[in-house]
């Protein structure tokens, strides 16, 4: 092979230099794995509310692979599950799928008897421009279910996450104007359980009771009354549109909580949700926020100077790559799938740092030829760790911090990022570096 | 076919990029959206299949699908040439390019010109049949576009038919070279489309015999006897006595005697298969012995006669595939395009033997006497290479399964 890690080092843009997504690069034209696709973040997200029954549309290749995923998936219901599919063929493509799907949904209604429907076009479905929007109401007035068309095709956006997106927001047409309680609900977690959360634990011990939390785990019942909740919680952008619709609608305010790992900026949100809750801030929040910043003060001096590429994560990309920067760490590279105005403050603060490289993510195949380039540290993101050390590079662990919130992020980050710099220092030796 | 509850059958064009990346030395650049990509390494996986640094995708924007831009994939090409310089780079259309119409075969080539690998287009985006056809396409193009005549190596064979999507195929491969090997003193050249390379493809012309295992394989069969001479044997070998046809033919079109030893083996496990229905009779079975088979075409039409041989009435033989993409298909072995009145078919099974695939099987109540031949594979995996179903081996193996049910019948 001779691909010159150079020339690939070159084509990257400067942070400084981005202005929205369409100037961050792909590190290569041809990818390996690539991203996700939208279907299947909408196959997560309908995984999610039990009594819901996710229909693909789309061709075989499409169907047959989120079936696939579904397959051993409790949530789902295993092999004979609540994942089904319309497969459109040639005929389907030129003359429209509408028959199909009205003869299908009879199967459907009189076999599973779902609580709602989430039609999931794909983006042969888009291409061909069947109006899956007027499909999906004709089907809820026929047959008396919430039906909701989710469109995912995926020449138009990047990854999966519009996919969760979508499915959540279309649930909004599932809720129903009922008296308020003081519930919260959770919205926006895409792994893990909402009850091994702090948050969960501090909302718990304030006497909160937890509404809706979609799509982590929720009920269409859930859906259909979370309208009735004092405040919901966004743990993540996926969610911010759904909020906001239900705040207009509802009236409904909203906290942003993400997968914050500023130690101030956490502390800041669980003051603003328990504002909202009308209910005081348990005592060891404070003590948390303490100990969050002692640690950080500590990891600082260790940290000083150690490179990174940053991959994927569950993290809140630039809210943790400022952080880290402010640490004295250097991101050489960071690759992101998303970037919109949100995300300024954070690039700003990033850019007092350094003014790291970017490009688009899921494409580690030429990634290799990038390290033997920039020899970084660290490694943040999925990767193969015997080839990584090879190199020199130790991997940060981060799957685990998709189900945290709350100041217990910050920790585990710090120590994760402590625990690879310290293997890093052996790898390096190893590598000759 | 409205609605399907669990997989559908594969698209051609998944069997397509299986059967590509079987073959070394050779990259797979899907011109499409990534998360088709990223979403079928799990298939491939399964299959037993290695596709790192050989599969990539170009994705595609908003921006290529409305105005048809190709630069992406021109680009990618040259990327791919330079970086990786393999001999061949296999350009396969999604189904988006393929319903806006690119023209990946007018791309290909132009950029012939700019890049020292060959570039060989599949323009299937998934809606021309499902893997069948895809089997057919690919062995088609694979023969036309890279075996050159060469000088004839004596003793030599390629393996045409060989799909990565069917369960155990690896295995079948493995027994049918050991069978050659044992009785001809015979080595494979390339195999289509199974663990191979693009050298041994380009050297397919140089053998003396073409062993086709399945139908979708006999145009390309044919294209090589007209194209390099070179005669084909058509006779999958499951059971007993199809092997043994299967190795007189051989002998027949290699001209070469088959190893007394291994007849004699074949001939005694022949010749106690025979009286296994009259015993199994003589030992007071309760009911005839019926059976079930499912399972790509030859498959079903070979294992369905060794049943049949056995004294057991088949009672639905069942193509996991349309028949399209076989030429003149018995009658009596149908294809379900309603996925319904084929689960239905299973779930009214009783005391019955079947030999089908997990999502068939999972349909059979406890009654039934069950054996997986035939992908998909959704409970456990696929490991072993060594466990046929074709050949002697196979047989044996199938014959466990078949006393094990007679078993259930006393």
């Amino acid at each position: 092979m001779t691909i010159n890690g150079k020339d690939l080092v070159a084509k990257l843009k400067p942070l400084s230099s981005v202005e929205s997504i369409k100037d961050i690069p792909q590190l290569t034209q041809a990818m390996f794995p690539g991203t996700h696709c939208p279907l299947m973040g909408a196959a997560m997200a309908v995984g999610g509310i039990k009594g819901a029954l996710l229909v693909v549309v789309g061709t075989d290749e499409c169907t047959y692979y989120t079936k696939s995923m579904t397959l051993h998936s409790e949530r789902f219901g295993g092999p004979g599950g609540r994942c089904v599919s319309v497969v459109l063929d040639g005929h389907d493509v030129t003359f429209g799928s509408t028959p199909k799907m009205h003869k299908a949904f009879k199967e459907i209604v009189a076999e599973y008897k779902p609580e709602c429907v989430f039609l999931v076009t794909t983006c042969v479905v888009e291409v061909i421009g069947d109006d899956y929007d007027a499909i999906a109401a004709e089907l809820s007035d026929a047959y008396g279910i919430p039906v909701m068309a989710v469109h995912t095709e995926h020449f138009k956006c990047e990854d999966h996450l519009p996919g969760l997106e979508r499915t959540i927001t279309a649930c909004f047409d599932m809720m129903e104007k009922v008296p308020q309680n003081d519930t919260a609900n959770v919205l926006g977690q895409r792994m893990g359980e909402f009850k091994t959360t702090e948050l969960y634990k501090m909302l718990v011990k304030a006497g909160v009771k937890i509404g809706m939390q979609l799509p982590a785990g929720t009920t269409v019942d859930e859906i259909k009354n979370a309208a009735a909740a004092r405040v919901n919680i966004v743990v993540n952008d996926i969610a911010l549109p759904l909020a906001k619709k239900m705040k207009a609608r509802f009236g409904i305010p909203y906290v942003y909580f993400n997968k914050f790992v500023y130690p101030d900026k956490i502390y800041a949100s669980y003051k603003e949700l328990f504002e909202y809750l009308g209910v005081p801030l348990p005592e060891e929040i404070a003590a948390y926020y303490n100990e969050a910043k002692e640690a950080v003060t500590a990891a600082g001096k260790a940290l000083g100077g150690v490179s990174y590429i940053y991959g994927n994560t569950p993290y809140y990309c630039f809210e943790m790559n400022a952080f880290l920067a402010s640490l004295g760490m250097v991101p050489q590279v960071i690759q992101t799938n998303r970037f919109s105005e949100e995300n300024d403050y954070y690039v700003q603060e990033i850019l007092k740092h350094t003014d790291p490289l970017v490009c688009k993510a899921a494409n580690i195949a030429p990634m290799q030829y990038v390290y033997d380039e920039l020899h970084p540290w660290l490694y943040m993101g999925h990767e193969f760790g015997a080839r990584l050390r090879k190199k020199g590079i130790a991997i940060v662990h981060s799957d685990a911090a998709g189900s945290m919130l709350g100041f217990e992020v910050t920790n585990y980050l710090l120590k994760q990022i402590t625990v690879a710099a310290e293997e890093a220092k052996i790898y390096r030796k190893e590598a000759g570096l | 076919m409205s609605l399907c509850r669990y997989l559908p059958v594969p698209s051609d064009r998944m069997a397509i990029i299986w059967s590509l990346l079987s073959v070394k030395n050779s990259l797979v650049l899907e011109y499409g959206p990534a998360g088709t990509t990223h979403f079928s390494m799990g298939l491939y996986g399964t299959l037993g299949i290695d596709f790192e640094n050989r599969l990539f995708t170009t994705h595609m924007s908003e921006d290529d699908v409305v105005m048809g831009d190709v630069t992406r994939l021109e680009n990618a090409i040259k990327e791919l040439d330079a970086s990786y310089e393999p001999e061949v780079i296999f350009v396969v259309a999604s189904s988006v390019s393929a319903v806006i119409g690119t023209d990946i075969k007018g791309v290909c080539n132009y950029m012939q010109n700019e890049v020292k690998a060959k570039l060989v287009s599949f323009e299937q985006g998934g809606f021309r049949g499902d893997y069948g056809i895809g089997l057919n396409e690919v062995y088609k193009l694979l023969v036309k576009n890279l075996p050159q005549k060469s000088d004839k190596i004596d003793g030599s064979y390629n393996i045409l038919g060989a799909s990565m999507g069917r369960y155990r195929m690896e295995s079948d491969v493995w027994e049918v070279q050991n069978l050659m090997r044992d009785a001809f003193g015979m080595q494979p050249v390339a195999c289509l489309c199974c663990d191979t390379t693009v050298e041994q493809i380009k050297n397919m012309a140089a053998v003396s015999l073409n062993l086709v295992f399945c139908s979708e394989a006999l145009e390309a069969a044919e294209y090589l006897k007209e194209k390099f001479g070179t005669p084909y044997v058509y006779c999958p070998p499951y059971g007993y006595k199809k092997t043994m046809a299967f190795l007189q033919q051989v002998s027949a079109a290699a001209g070469k005697p088959i190893a007394p030893a291994l007849m004699a083996e074949l001939g005694k496990k022949t010749r106690n298969f025979g009286m296994l229905g009259m015993y199994a009779m003589m030992g007071g079975l309760k009911k005839r012995p019926q059976a079930v088979v499912k399972a790509d075409y030859d498959t079903v039409c070979c294992i369905a006669e060794f049943l049949k041989e056995a004294g057991f009435d088949v009672t639905h033989k069942i193509c996991s595939h349309a028949l399209k993409s076989v030429m003149n298909p018995v009658p009596d072995v149908k294809f379900y395009a309603d996925e319904k009145e084929r689960l239905d078919i299973f779930r009214s099974l009783q005391n019955t033997l079947v030999l089908a695939d997990d999502v068939s099987i999972m349909q059979c109540d406890n009654t039934n006497t069950c054996l997986r031949i035939s992908a998909p594979v959704i409970n456990g995996s696929q490991v072993a290479t060594h466990l046929p179903f074709m050949g002697i081996k196979g047989a044996d193996y199938l014959m466990e399964t078949i006393e094990l049910y007679y078993q259930q019948l006393y």
